[in-house]
């Protein structure tokens, strides 16, 4: 362990842990200009007027995608719908940034995909959601396609299954089981979440080659990338942290996946529609136990940490960001298709611990006999630690 | 003393799907503060699963309150002595997303 630093603990003592939440200074203007009367608060403690506040949340917006100096003029971009607060604010990002008329305009060209799997509703109560994001993304007048998980994972051709009108996609009550079906019934569900987790993902990227979009944006938020992060570390994925929990994930060769919100958080995207009088498309969410995967109890942990401790999201995020792939990869996972990790002179943690199961399940002589390092992949797949329990 | 009290973000779905509400407070001997109403309304507005409006003395965390459009945490919150008129909208951001 590390004890730098160790020692001036006790001396620092309000240091030690995350401050806690702030009382809002009763200095009654805006942070930023000092003039006009704050309409909101954000991080507990900073007052914004409305003027200040669009402008910061906008500015944020294009510095995230300006940063990174990605996107060329004329890109196609695929922008993943989900439905509430983040989804609506990031169309509206776009569309004020394509509408500008100064030098600080968007240049690329976005298209919107949304995939319906809200199997714990009604037919009818389905319909209706597709149909108000079919309206909402035309407000915006965005080129929409709309698609089912249960109809991409029973398809061979992504493109037959692309709508752009809500009632030609059909949907059944059987959809359900066609996911349930589609995952392997012996994982637990934590791993049945990863599962469908990466699955989402290449298909996403499968349809974005299809649509020749370079880009995907996903409306990922702080709080989800904080809680992405510290699931893959406990699902053994710590090695390619930085794919899941960074802005960019580069593991595809011809398509990005890039997070303009990470840093953002649901009040300032719900106070961002509110002021621009937007109303999210919502649903009825499904009742879920906290406790019955690791990837629920993150974002429990998360969001309740978060409530009196303002700082934990960006703590998470700030430490995620140092994080980064070790060497260049020359192997990738079959499954999730992350770079998989090289035998260096030290033993990784997955090794360690493939090692511990080796070494309990061999007798002495067969462990004598065995090269070095047989307990590392002795099936010899090309998968990483984190998809080896996908392996059939 | 009459306020409007609405509701958005999906919030509307544990108040029969209605937006608006106008709403006559009855007269009572203390000023009314925010944790009255929110008990007022849990008795008479909310139609299914009060734990996810409220929870403690509060609304639950992940619902936003705007009292005139201002955010309530420049208003100290659940102690906002409520005026005449006012308009009180509870966001939510846990539907959907």
């Amino acid at each position: 362990m590390c004890s730098i630093g160790d020692d001036n603990f006790e001396e620092l003592d309000n240091l030690k842990y995350m401050p806690a939440k702030e009382k809002p200074s009763p200095f009654s203007k805006c942070n930023k200009c000092k003039e006009e009367i704050p309409i909101v608060v954000l991080r507990s403690k900073d007052k914004y007027c409305r003027k200040c506040f669009l402008a910061g949340a906008t500015h944020k917006f294009k510095a995230t995608l300006g940063k990174h100096k990605l996107i060329r003029p004329n890109d196609r971009v695929l922008v993943i719908h989900k439905c509430g607060h983040p989804s609506t604010a990031l169309l509206h990002f776009i569309r004020s940034g394509l509408d500008l008329e100064t030098h600080k305009k968007l240049r690329f060209e976005p298209v919107v995909l949304f995939i319906e799997e809200f199997t714990h509703l009604t037919v009818t109560d389905r319909s209706e959601i597709l149909k108000a994001i079919e309206k909402e993304v035309a407000c915006f007048n965005f080129q929409v396609y709309l698609t089912s998980l249960a109809k991409l994972i029973t398809t061979n051709s992504v493109e037959t299954e692309l709508h752009a009108n809500f009632d030609r996609l059909e949907m059944d009550e059987d959809d359900k089981n066609v996911i349930t079906k589609f995952v392997d019934q012996q994982l637990n569900e934590t791993n049945k979440n990863d599962f469908l987790n990466i699955t989402r993902q290449k298909l996403i990227v499968k349809i974005a080659k299809h649509l020749n979009c370079k880009f995907i944006f996903t409306p990922e938020i702080s709080n989800d990338v904080a809680s992405q992060l510290l699931t893959d570390i406990s699902l053994g994925r710590g090695s390619t942290v930085s794919l899941n929990a960074g802005f960019c994930d580069s593991r595809d060769e011809t398509v990005k996946i890039l997070r303009p919100l990470r840093l953002f958080d649901l009040k300032e995207l719900a106070f961002y529609n509110h002021l621009n009088s937007l109303e999210p498309v919502t649903y009825r969410k499904r009742d879920e136990n906290p406790y019955k995967s690791v990837q629920q109890l993150m974002k429990k942990f998360v969001n309740e940490l978060q409530v009196n401790y303002p700082a934990t999201v960006t703590t998470i995020l700030k430490t995620g960001d140092k994080l980064s792939l070790g060497t260049k990869p020359t192997n990738k996972c079959d499954f999730c298709n992350a770079p998989l990790e090289e035998e260096g002179p030290e033993l990784t943690s997955a090794e360690s611990t493939q090692f511990s199961h080796w070494v309990s399940t061999q007798t002495p002589a067969e462990r004598r006999l065995a090269p070095e390092r047989a307990f590392n992949n002795p099936t010899c797949d090309n998968y990483c630690f984190g998809c080896r329990k996908f392996r059939k | 003393m009459h306020i409007t009290v609405e509701f958005g973000g999906g919030a509307e779905l544990l108040f029969d799907n209605k937006k608006s509400h106008d709403v006559t407070l009855p007269e009572k001997d203390k000023e009314w503060i925010i944790k009255d109403l929110l008990i007022w309304i849990k008795d008479n507005l909310l139609k299914e699963r009060p734990e996810l409006f409220l929870q403690d003395e509060s609304v639950r965390p992940g619902i936003l309150v705007l009292i005139n459009d201002a955010d309530w945490e420049l208003m100290d919150t659940v102690n906002y002595v409520i005026q005449e008129n006012d308009r009180i909208l509870f966001i939510s951001t846990l539907h959907g997303g």
